[in-house]
């Protein structure tokens, strides 16, 4: 049988083993290796991004390059190439870690007995191949998996959606009057049916998970909204278990970067999670305050006095699928991906996640959200060199009662409405939205800082206008908005000036900005 | 005043009929389409006020279905709501920029639906339904 010769790339500086290493070639069949000898690192990167080798046998001691770094430049000019690493006898733990570093062997130097060096290349290149091939089925696997998973959460939405609406229309009387004992049997489809769906929903969160594409939008997010709505929305489960649910903030309460949908489901799952292991008359309570070990995070904890979680547990109920075999629970299954799921979106928020308890004394689950600061939030958008010459603009929204400005009672409910819709209206790259939110005094004052891009101030200014007149709830309060903007010079970047410094000079300059433009309007607002 | 004529495109039959009972029970008047293609073409027979839209249709789908309405000025101003059980990420930005009012994920809940239905209509808001169930999401 014919064979294909294997093309070697030497790089090696060392005339005496340059030597050495081809005798041992020339020793073998002329079609079965042919090799290509360069002295340095910076002429093997040239050869190797051209492609056709099979193989590198890499000195790690070479004129411009040194160690660990010739195998990494090596990986990264051909990726798909294995490197045997050439060492000298006292080098081995170097050559160890040169295995680490994607390495596939090593030889030492003096220490190669003639018919090695053939069988070492044709092991390293079979056995690299073989991990390429598995590597690859992994990851087709993976993706497979991801993708019928997404796709059987699907298609399992639609019928359950059928259940739902005909169950529904049941209880309420759409179809005659029921008897109490079939109102009570159907709220209990009821109450599966909208567990099925959030199983199929963590179902296809963790196909997104897995792959990487769960979509996370960081915003100024305000904590207390997420808790309220968490609370709320969780309130009737907690009643049914007689169980307290509450909530302790620290008054002003800083607002965190993080995605507001992302951060309500993190809540609804630590707090769905405490209820469902917490026996009857508990307590389930949600705190949140300035975290005292980096006071630049916010810290959340929801504690329940439930079950607990056995100490050499805590780490491992944040894997995939884990479920705690504990019988108060039995009743409860979920599917296991609940802390999972939790764990990836903290954590790609810059946040962190951990759980506390001893069985029997129950278990807080700590997160860590980092506190919003404008430059951190300004810094993508300005990020790319060709926005630095375009102008800002400085939008403002304000909302009041034609009768004075808002009652505390008003504000809390309408003033979330206005700030979704304001969310809503400001789906775009180029905008990025900073409701001040915590201290807007007594009226409601939102700030909007936008890089234009064909779309000026006016332009922002008037679909914000547009979305607050169509709102329903606005006009039932009885609420006025104004809205105003200012189109600021570019703030031109001095060529000594370092992108992260002229990005801060930047955010400060909007900030300071922004802070004038509040106390003008509580001033005037009395 | 006469009750606002509301279309339903879906190709699940079950789907129908239970929005249609719910519709019925809000005092709206129901038409509807199992395809694309149908959609268009009972858009443009009944006129109607709204039309509820799912997206994974045969004979194209909802984004069809918007483009076409699109094109004719008459039916270009009806509002559109589309309830898809497809993934709400990019298909609800897309949703949005192809002119749809609301998007909402199936299994949808009713309270919800007849709230968008109200609001995109321009119809004052309810506190209390009469007939409501469904509530609380999960």
């Amino acid at each position: 049988m014919k064979e294909t010769p294997l093309q070697v790339l030497l790089v090696e500086d060392n005339a005496g083993d340059v030597r050495l290493l081809r005798e041992m070639f020339s020793k073998e069949r002329r079609d079965s290796f042919q090799l290509t000898h360069l002295l340095r690192m910076s002429e093997a990167e040239t050869h190797l991004a051209k492609g056709g080798v099979d193989i590198v046998l890499l000195d790690l001691g070479l004129p411009d390059g040194h160690g660990l770094d010739t195998v990494r430049r090596a990986h990264a000019a051909a990726p798909e190439v294995p490197v045997i690493v050439l060492t000298g006898l006292d080098d081995e733990a170097l050559a160890a870690e040169a295995m680490n570093a994607g390495a596939q062997d090593y030889l030492i130097k003096g220490q190669i007995e003639n018919r090695a060096l053939p069988r070492a290349l044709r092991y390293a290149v079979e056995r690299h191949r073989m991990q390429t091939e598995t590597d690859l089925i992994r990851t087709n696997q993976m993706q497979f998996k991801d993708e019928f998973l997404s796709h059987v959460s699907h298609e399992l939405r639609s019928p359950l959606t059928a259940v739902r609406q005909f169950v529904t229309i049941l209880l309420d009387g759409l179809a005659g009057e029921l008897k109490p004992d079939q109102r009570e049997y159907l709220e209990i489809v009821l109450r599966n049916v909208k567990q099925l769906h959030s199983m199929i929903n963590d179902l296809f969160e963790v196909s997104g998970v897995q792959a990487g594409k769960l979509k996370i939008e960081l915003h100024c997010t305000s904590v207390s909204d997420a808790i309220g709505y968490a609370v709320n929305t969780l309130q009737g489960a907690a009643a049914a278990k007689g169980i307290s649910l509450s909530s302790n903030i620290e008054r002003i309460l800083p607002s965190v970067c993080a995605d507001p949908a992302r951060l309500r489901q993190i809540l609804v799952i630590l707090v769905d999670n405490a209820i469902k292991f917490t026996p009857q008359n508990g307590t389930v309570t949600i705190q949140a305050r300035t975290f005292e070990e980096d006071p630049d995070f916010l810290l959340l904890e929801v504690a329940d006095s439930g079950c607990g979680i056995d100490p050499d547990m805590t780490e491992r109920i944040f894997e995939r699928l884990f479920q705690a075999s504990n019988p108060a629970a039995a009743d409860h299954n979920g599917l296991g991906l609940g802390l999972f799921i939790c764990k990836d979106l903290v954590t790609r928020q810059g946040g962190k996640i951990w759980a506390h308890s001893a069985p029997g004394q129950g278990s807080i689950f700590s997160v860590t959200f980092p506190i919003f600061s404008l430059p951190k939030l300004l810094a993508p958008a300005f990020s790319e060199e060709r926005q630095i010459e375009r102008p800002i603009t400085l939008v403002v929204t304000e909302i009041g009662s034609q009768t004075g400005w808002l009652s505390n009672e008003v504000r809390a409910d309408q003033c979330r409405g206005v700030r979704e819709l304001l969310r809503g209206s400001l789906y775009s790259d180029q905008d990025i939205l900073f409701p001040k939110m915590d201290s807007a005094g007594p009226a409601e004052l939102y700030i909007i800082v936008a890089i234009t891009d064909g779309v000026g101030g006016a332009a922002i200014c008037k679909r914000i206008r547009k979305q607050l007149d169509s709102s329903e709830s606005l006009r039932q309060a009885g609420l006025t908005h104004t809205t105003s903007y200012r189109s600021l010079d570019p703030i031109l970047r001095n060529p000594n000036q370092s992108m992260q410094d002229w990005l801060e000079t930047v955010a400060t300059q909007i900030q300071e900005l922004m802070n004038n433009e509040i106390s003008s309007r509580q001033v005037r607002n009395g | 005043m006469a009750s606002r004529k509301i279309l339903i495109v879906d190709d699940n039959a079950d789907i129908r009929l239970g929005m249609h009972l719910r519709l019925k029970a809000n005092q709206y008047e129901t038409f509807f389409a199992a395809d694309a293609f149908a959609g268009v073409a009972e858009a443009r027979k009944h006129r109607p006020d709204l039309i509820i839209l799912d997206l994974g249709l045969p004979a194209g789908d909802g984004f069809t279905v918007m483009e076409r309405l699109k094109q004719i000025p008459f039916l270009a101003v009806i509002p559109v709501i589309v309830v898809s059980a497809r993934d709400g990420l990019g298909n609800q930005k897309r949703a949005y920029e192809a002119g749809a009012k609301a998007f909402l994920q199936k299994p949808v809940n009713d309270a919800e639906l007849l709230a968008v239905i109200r609001q995109a209509l321009g119809e004052p808001a309810r506190t209390k339904s009469p007939t409501l169930h469904d509530q609380g999401s999960v």
